[in-house]
C-alpha cells in the first residue's frame, strides 16, 4: 500500500521529466543541428517520449481520489470548465504569440513555433486525462461493481487502441475497424449511465448544459488547432502524433456530448423531479419537528408553509378545531371573511371536513355568487383514527389546479402533522404523569411520617405492627397515644377509596384523634377527662361530618387499654371485628359488637349506633386487630382470606410472641394470595398482654 | 356488573349482577341519582348475584340514603349472600337499611 502511494508521488515529477524530454526532442528533431552538429533523431523516439507522457499523466488523473464531493456536481463540471477553459485560452493566446513572431522574426520562429506545439500537446493532454476522470467519476456515481468493473477495461481497450494509433501498427484484416467499433459500443454503453442527471434542478441541469458545452468546444479548440498545424507549412512532428491526439480528443468528447444530451433531454422532467425534492424535503423538515418535540404550533405553521410550498397553492388557510391549542389557524393570500364565506357554502354542500377536490369551481353556482378569483379548491382534513384536529383549505387561480399527486403528498403531511401533533400531546401527557408520580412519592414520604415508628414499649404488652400500602399512599392509618394513669391509646381505622383523597382523610383522623385524646380541663371526675370511645367516635362524626365527600366514609375502632387495673374498654364504627384469644378460656373469638362507621350519618343521631365494650383481660391474652384489606385478600380462585382462617391462625399461634403472631399470620396470608394483585392496603397489630408483670426496679 | 331494571306500580327493583366495585358503581351511581326514581315508593334491590361490593359500592348507597329518606322512598335490598351481609353488618349499614331475606318479604314491606 505504502508502495502504491509512492509511486504515486513519482507520477508528478515523472510526467514533467517526460515532458521536458519530450520538448527536448521535438526541438532537436524539427532542428537537428541546434547544437551545432546534425544530430539525426528517429520519429519512434519522439513518438515513445509522447506515449510515456501520456500514460503519465492519466494514471496520475486516476489516482486523484474521488473528485465528487457529495452531490456537488456543478461544482466538479465548474472545476474542469474553469481547467481546460483556461488552458484552451493559453493555447489560442500562444498560437496568436506564434503568428507574431512568425510575421516579425522569420529567424527564430521555426524553434519558438516547436516550443508552443510542445507546451500545447502537453497541456491537451492533461486536458484529456481530465476529462476523461471527471466523466469517469460522474457516470461511476452510485454505480455498481459490474460498471466500475467494465469501466477498467474500457480504459485498457482505450489504451491500447491509443498505443496502436501512435505506433501506427494496425492489425490485419480489418480488425483494427472492428475494435474501433467495439470500443465504441463500449463507450456508449458506458457513458448511457449518466445517474448525476436526475440529481439536478431545473437551473442546475441548464448550468450542465452550458458547462458541457464549454468543455466541447475547448476540446474543439485544441483539435482545430492540431488539425491546423499538421496540415501547415511547418509540420514539425510525426503525422501519427496528431492522429494520436485527435482520436484520444474524439473519445474525450464522446462523454461530454452523451452527457450533454442526457441532461438537455432530461430538462423537461427537471421541474418533476424538482417538485419529488421538494416533497420529501419537507417531509423531512416535518419529521425532524417531531423529533427536536416543538410544539404544536410549530408544526401546524410548518404543515401549512410546506403544503403552499409543495402544492404552489395561490391561496389558502388552516382551520383548527380545538380551542384548547392557542393557535388558531393562519390564512395565505385570503382574507378571513373570504374563507369564511366559502368555509359556510361547503358546509351547506355538507361537505365540511371531509377530504374533497373541486378543479372546476367557477362550475359551480354557490361559488360564482362569492366572486373569488379561484378556480381549484382542495380540502384536506387532520385527522387521526381518534380525532379531527382541523382541516387545510388550499385554492388556486387556474381551473384544474390540483393533480391526483398533490392530493396524496397532502395527505401524507397531513397524517404526518397528526402524527406529529399526537406525538407531542403524548410527550405532554408522561410529563404531566411524571410530575403527578413525583408528587405522590412526596405524599407517600409524608404519609409515611404519619406512621409510628416507635412503638409503645411496656413490660405489661408487646406490640407488633405491620402496614402495606397497595398504592403509593394509602386509606389505612393506626397510631397511638400514651394517657396519663399507665393508659394507652390505640386507634385503627379505614378510610373508603384510595390514593391521595382517602391520604387527606387519614392525615385528618391523626389530627382528630390527637385533638380529641386531650385531658380535658373542666373534668369532674377522673372518668371524664379522656372521652371514652363511643364519645370519641361521636366526636370524631361530628368532626368529620361537614368535610368528608358524600359518598366517603371511615372505619375506626378505638381501644384505650388500661394496664394499671388489667382491662380495656373500645368502640368499633364500622370497623372490622376485634379477634381474641382469651387464656382463661383457651378459645379465639370474634368481639361481635355493633357499630356504624364514621361519616355514614352526619347528625346528632349518630353517637347511639356505637357501643363501647369493656374487658378485663388476663396475662397471656392476645388482641389481633386489623384492616379489611386482610380478610377481604384474595386467593388464587378468588376467594377471600376471611375472618375464620384469620381465626384459625391465631389458635395456632397464639403462645408465641406478638412479633412470631404477626410473623406467622402474614406467612400464611401471602402463602393464601400469592400471585395475586393486592387490592387493599393491610394492616395488622397484634397486642399480646404478657403473663406477668415485674417488680418495678426501684 | 350488570344492572337490570323492573318497574311496576310505585316500585322499582333493581337486579345487580357481578361485582359492586370502584368502576361499576359510577354506574350505579348514575342510576340512583336519576329524579324519577323518587317517584317510586319503593326501591329493591336485589342481591342475588351480586358477588362483592367495595367501599366504593358501600358509599353509593350510603350517599344516597339521607335523599331516599327525605323523600319517603324504601330503600329494600333482599336476596343478599353471606358474605356481602357480612360486611353491610361490619360497617353497621344492617341497623340503618332495611335488609331481608326474601323478594315476598321485600314487596311486603
Amino acid at each position: 500500500m505504502s508502495f502504491a502511494r509512492k509511486l504515486n508521488s513519482l507520477l508528478l515529477p515523472f510526467s514533467i521529466l517526460s515532458w521536458l524530454g519530450l520538448l527536448a526532442c521535438a526541438l532537436l528533431y524539427a532542428h537537428p543541428t541546434l547544437f551545432g552538429q546534425a544530430v539525426a533523431l528517429p520519429g519512434w523516439l519522439l513518438l515513445l517520449l509522447q506515449a510515456i507522457f501520456t500514460t503519465a499523466v492519466f494514471l496520475q488523473e486516476r489516482v486523484v481520489s474521488d473528485r465528487l464531493r457529495g452531490l456537488d456536481f456543478i461544482g466538479l463540471l465548474r472545476r474542469l470548465v474553469l481547467g481546460p477553459g483556461l488552458l484552451a485560452t493559453a493555447c489560442v493566446g500562444l498560437h496568436l504569440l506564434q503568428q507574431l513572431i512568425r510575421q516579425n522574426l522569420a529567424n527564430t520562429s521555426s524553434l519558438a513555433f516547436t516550443a508552443i506545439y510542445t507546451v500545447n500537446v502537453g497541456l491537451f493532454v492533461v486536458l484529456l486525462a481530465r476529462t476523461t476522470y471527471v466523466w469517469r467519476s460522474l457516470v461511476l456515481f452510485r454505480s455498481s461493481a459490474r460498471l466500475r468493473k467494465l469501466w477498467n477495461w474500457f480504459e485498457v481497450l482505450l489504451g491500447v487502441t491509443l498505443l496502436l494509433r501512435l505506433f501506427t501498427w494496425s492489425p490485419p484484416f480489418g480488425l483494427g475497424t472492428a475494435l474501433l467499433g467495439v470500443l465504441a459500443a463500449f463507450g456508449a454503453y458506458i457513458s448511457s449511465h449518466q445517474k448525476w442527471v436526475a440529481y439536478l434542478s431545473r437551473r442546475q441541469k441548464l448550468e450542465a448544459v452550458l458547462l458541457q458545452l464549454a468543455v466541447i468546444l475547448s476540446m474543439a479548440v485544441f483539435v482545430f488547432y492540431f488539425l491546423h498545424t499538421s496540415q501547415g507549412p511547418q509540420l514539425l512532428a510525426p503525422g501519427t502524433q496528431h492522429d494520436f491526439l485527435i482520436l484520444n480528443a474524439f473519445s474525450a468528447s464522446f462523454f461530454a456530448i452523451m452527457g450533454l444530451l442526457v441532461t438537455f433531454f432530461n430538462l423537461p422532467t427537471a421541474g418533476v423531479f424538482e417538485q419529488k425534492r421538494e416533497e420529501i424535503l419537507s417531509l423531512q423538515r416535518l419529521t425532524q419537528l417531531i423529533q427536536r418535540g416543538q410544539n404544536a404550533e410549530e408544526v401546524y405553521r410548518m404543515f401549512f408553509d410546506s403544503a403552499i410550498q409543495t402544492v404552489e397553492a395561490d391561496a389558502a388557510w388552516l382551520e383548527l378545531d380545538s380551542t384548547e391549542d392557542e393557535y388558531v389557524g393562519q390564512h395565505y393570500h385570503i382574507a378571513p371573511e373570504q374563507a369564511l364565506a366559502i368555509r359556510h357554502l361547503l358546509t351547506d354542500y355538507n361537505l365540511g371536513h371531509i377530504e374533497y377536490l373541486n378543479n372546476d369551481l367557477p362550475n359551480s353556482s354557490g361559488f360564482r355568487n362569492l366572486e373569488l378569483p379561484f378556480g381549484s379548491l382542495i380540502v384536506m382534513p387532520l385527522r387521526s383514527s381518534k380525532r379531527q384536529y382541523g382541516s387545510l383549505y388550499m385554492l388556486k387561480s387556474s381551473t384544474q389546479g390540483f393533480d391526483r399527486e398533490n392530493q396524496s403528498i397532502l395527505q401524507t403531511f397531513a397524517s404526518q402533522t397528526v402524527l406529529s401533533i399526537e406525538n407531542l400531546q403524548l410527550v405532554q401527557a408522561s410529563l404531566d404523569t411524571q410530575r403527578v408520580q413525583d408528587e405522590l412519592k412526596i405524599a407517600s414520604a409524608v404519609q409515611d411520617s404519619l406512621i409510628p415508628k416507635n412503638l409503645p414499649i411496656d413490660n405489661w404488652f408487646e406490640i407488633s405492627s405491620h402496614a402495606l400500602a397497595a398504592t403509593e399512599v394509602g386509606g389505612d392509618f393506626y397510631d397511638f397515644l400514651h394517657l396519663p394513669g399507665r393508659r394507652l391509646a390505640v386507634l385503627i381505622g379505614d378510610v373508603s377509596g384510595k390514593g391521595v383523597t382517602a391520604a387527606f382523610h387519614v392525615a385528618q383522623m391523626k389530627g382528630i384523634f390527637h385533638a380529641l385524646m386531650q385531658e380535658n380541663p373542666l373534668a369532674r371526675n377522673e372518668r371524664e377527662k379522656f372521652p371514652v370511645p363511643s364519645k370519641f367516635m361521636a366526636q370524631a362524626n361530628n368532626a368529620l361530618a361537614r368535610c368528608l365527600e358524600k359518598a366517603a366514609f371511615i372505619t375506626a375502632s378505638l381501644y384505650i387499654i388500661d394496664y394499671e387495673h388489667g382491662g380495656f374498654v373500645f368502640a368499633r364504627a364500622g370497623h372490622c371485628h376485634t379477634l381474641y384469644y382469651h387464656s382463661i378460656k383457651e378459645e379465639v373469638s370474634y368481639f361481635r359488637t355493633a357499630g356504624l362507621g364514621l361519616g355514614i350519618i352526619r347528625h346528632d343521631g349518630y353517637e347511639k349506633y356505637i357501643k363501647n365494650q369493656f374487658y378485663d383481660y388476663n396475662p397471656g391474652d392476645v388482641m389481633v386487630i386489623y384492616t379489611d384489606g386482610i380478610v377481604e385478600a384474595r386467593g388464587a380462585d378468588q376467594e377471600e382470606y376471611g375472618e375464620e382462617r384469620l381465626q384459625q391462625m391465631l389458635e395456632r399461634t397464639y403462645y408465641l410472641d406478638a412479633d412470631q403472631i404477626k410473623e406467622q399470620i402474614l406467612a400464611d396470608l401471602n402463602e393464601f394470595s400469592r400471585g395475586q394483585p393486592m387490592h387493599d392496603d393491610q394492616t395488622l397489630l397484634v397486642i399480646k398482654f404478657k403473663a406477668s408483670q415485674p417488680e418495678p426496679s426501684l | 356488573m350488570k344492572i337490570t331494571q323492573q318497574s311496576t306500580e310505585n316500585t322499582l327493583t333493581l337486579s345487580l349482577d357481578g361485582e359492586l366495585d370502584a368502576s361499576s358503581s359510577v354506574v350505579l351511581d348514575t342510576e340512583l341519582n336519576k329524579a324519577e326514581i323518587l317517584d317510586n315508593q319503593k326501591v329493591l334491590i336485589d342481591c342475588r348475584r351480586l358477588n362483592y361490593i367495595s367501599s366504593a359500592g358501600l358509599g353509593v348507597f350510603i350517599s344516597h340514603l339521607q335523599r331516599f329518606q327525605d323523600a319517603g322512598v324504601k330503600l329494600v335490598f333482599f336476596n343478599m349472600q353471606e358474605k356481602v351481609h357480612n360486611v353491610f353488618e361490619i360497617l353497621g349499614l344492617d341497623s340503618l337499611m332495611t335488609i331481608v331475606p326474601s323478594e315476598a318479604e321485600a314487596t311486603a314491606i
